[in-house]
């Protein structure tokens, strides 16, 4: 499969779906009683109005405007350098999606220093310090959090 | 007068002077990180500052604003990476004075320059900020909105490549700032029927996803392996600036530190752009403009000056008018609306003696800088050696444990894991985040100033077209949208002639 494509385009369309959704969610989402000619829906309008309009702007850009790149889709194209880069970018996005639902039965101190580990094995480091130090650091920081700024990090309630 | 002699009184608070030296070894620390920038330092500092007088707090974010720019230009001079987007200029004579074995008088120059230039943009800041402010206070809601709009349209302009990505930024920052219960009215907007929406997005914690987590994600595609660059110790030599070269860098400095002034308190701009064109003024002035990109000590004082000559200027208008300078200064912004105090003109009647605090700070901020890059210069070239997988989790930690601080809920976490996301798909399409960060931060200001106007005017709009300074505000800003309009038309037809040349020569 043949796709032409630029960020303008990718852009343009994400943000326009994106207003359109926001607009027609405008009345159900900001209910007011409000009869003058200004009201707490006027400046939502607005810019909800001027984001649809730029979106717009951008995607006729990238359409008529810019050039465009093609992207064939086949086996190896999972396979280039720019697709590996891709992807580790996605295995870290779910390292920090997966970190969202440990913290609150793990509490702050056993999930962080997971999250850490995770990082560390992400950039596959090799010496036994580069994983001390910042573990070492989580458990400063959670105790610096509680001790010297009174803030106490979220604790393990696995029930 | 009144307010300079109490600014005084509390700035010489003891506990100020041992903070401005702590602020100063973060910024340096984090704008000698390339990758780390001293907006990053800020923002996680912020979380820090809950506890503290308000004096104290925006001094050490101040502290880390300048020193974060000061050090940025240590890696750009030893590894050819700026540490900030402000030392780009830096590296094109500092790297080369590295491999010609001059690295540490490089480095000094760009402490003397930098020192320079932040002192004179602080007296800058000193003497015109009260001068505007009080012609700022003749602006009524009108005016205010006006102003918002400029601000966000200049700087939607300026910053991104693209205008309509700029404009589209903004919007979707000034969509984030209206989320949660409505001032005026009291109804609640886009709250998706959750209660923990009510109060919004702190600010706080939208600028650690924006920022700080995406950039995390951003450098997801760093390999420890091939990305570190690293200097050797034996590089930093002992060699020390002449005498002929202190007098010939007097007048690169010199324009350095006007240009920075000017540039910085211009809204939309900040330390980088003035450093380009202190640097092309200097060279363009020289009598030897071949030397420049070779080495030449006079380029590193000329953008050096520039960029810490635009950190005092910056804070201009955003003290005055409510409108920040650059994301740097936007971030501050936020940091003094956490503190209990509304940039604009309002605030040197509201809180005179503390802003005096802080602009003589900012003083003293720079003298402390001079004093810490003198004794550390070979320790802060130690930094670079750090390797940044240690760096992202370390920061990842941090940032989680100051995004639940804000509010003690596990919410936050969640928050800042899906707005940091977003922002990284944004940053992906090409995107800059300052005019989301500008939106977020001005949206309140523009929004209640919006509707008092019309409130005023009986619903008419031609307020702002009849008040001459709103009027002129909006003139602006409407020219502003032509320029960038005409500016983006004519990169487009030279895009396209430019094509149709190579598919002809092709033929």
């Amino acid at each position: 499969m043949k796709i032409k494509y630029n960020s303008e385009i990718i852009s343009g369309l994400i943000f326009l779906i994106f207003g359109i959704v926001l607009w027609i969610m405008i009345p159900s989402q900001i209910k007011t009683m409000e009869s003058s000619a200004i009201t707490a829906q006027t400046f939502p309008r607005i810019i909800i109005g001027g984001l649809v309009l730029f979106s717009a702007g951008l995607l006729l850009q990238g359409i008529f405007g810019k050039e465009k790149k093609v992207l064939v889709i086949m086996k190896e194209t999972f396979q280039t350098e720019q697709a590996k880069k891709e992807l580790r970018s996605l295995v870290y996005i779910l390292i920090l999606i997966a970190y969202c639902f440990l913290v609150k039965p793990l509490g702050y101190l056993v999930s962080t220093l997971l999250l850490v580990l995770a990082v560390m094995l992400f950039y596959r480091a090799r010496k036994w310090y580069f994983y001390a130090i910042p573990l070492g650091t989580v458990c400063i920081i959670y105790l610096v959090f509680k001790m010297a700024l009174r803030v106490s990090l979220p604790e393990i309630s696995l029930f | 007068m009144e307010n300079l002699l109490g600014g005084l009184q509390i700035l010489m608070q003891w506990q100020n002077f041992l903070i401005i030296p702590v602020g100063l070894a973060i910024g340096i620390v984090v704008g000698a990180i390339p990758g780390l920038t001293s907006d990053l330092g800020i923002i996680l500092c912020i979380p820090l500052t809950y506890g503290m007088e308000p004096t104290m707090a925006i001094l050490m974010l101040l502290a880390i604003y300048c020193g974060g720019t000061y050090g940025g230009s240590i890696t750009a001079i030893l590894i050819n990476t700026p540490g900030t987007s402000a030392n780009a200029a830096t590296l094109l004579d500092g790297y080369p004075m590295t491999l010609r074995g001059q690295a540490f008088k490089a480095l000094q120059m760009a402490l003397y320059a930098s020192t320079i230039g932040g002192l004179l943009s602080a007296f800058a800041l000193l003497f015109f900020a009260p001068v505007i402010a009080k012609v700022a206070l003749l602006f009524g809601p009108a005016e205010y909105f006006a102003l918002a709009v400029f601000g966000l349209s200049v700087i939607a302009g300026v910053s991104n490549k693209n205008f309509f990505k700029g404009l589209i930024g903004a919007c979707l920052g000034l969509f984030i700032s209206i989320i949660g219960v409505d001032n005026i009215s009291g109804t609640a907007r886009f709250t998706l029927g959750s209660n923990r929406l009510m109060s919004g997005i702190d600010l706080i914690i939208a600028l650690i996803g924006l920022f700080a987590i995406s950039e995390i994600v951003m450098k997801s595609e760093y390999n420890p392996l091939t990305d570190h660059k690293t200097i050797a110790a034996s590089a930093i030599t002992k060699d020390k600036i002449t005498k002929d070269e202190y007098r010939r860098c007097m007048k690169p400095i010199g324009i350095g530190s006007l240009v920075g002034i000017i540039i910085g308190a211009t809204p939309g701009t900040g330390g980088g752009l003035a450093a380009f064109i202190s640097y092309n003024q200097v060279k363009q002035s020289s009598k030897h403009p071949e030397t420049f990109g070779k080495g030449e000590i006079e380029g590193v004082a000329a953008s050096e000056a520039a960029n810490n000559g635009a950190c005092g200027a910056t804070m201009i208008p955003m003290l005055t008018l409510g409108v920040p300078g650059d994301g740097a200064t936007a971030i501050l912004m936020g940091a003094f609306m956490i503190h209990g105090m509304i940039p604009g003109p309002t605030m040197f009647a509201e809180h005179g003696n503390i802003l005096y605090a802080i602009m003589l700070g900012l003083i003293v901020v720079n003298v402390f800088m001079y004093l810490m890059g003198k004794g550390f210069t070979r320790f802060y070239a130690n930094i670079t050696r750090i390797p940044y997988e240690l760096l992202a989790s370390i920061i990842l930690a941090f940032c989680i444990a100051g995004a639940y601080s804000t509010n003690n809920r596990i919410y936050d976490i969640y928050v800042i894991m899906i707005v940091g996301i977003i922002a990284y798909i944004m940053r992906r399409l090409d995107f800059t985040l300052v005019p989301v960060l500008l939106g977020i931060v001005l949206g309140q200001l523009a929004e209640k100033n919006l509707r008092r106007a019309m409130i005023i005017s009986d619903g008419s709009l031609s307020i702002f077209v009849t008040r001459p300074i709103s009027c002129l505000f909006i003139a602006l800003a409407v020219g502003s949208v032509l320029l960038f309009a005409i500016k983006g038309y004519k990169a487009w037809k030279r895009e396209k002639t430019a094509a149709a040349e190579v598919v002809v020569e092709a033929e």
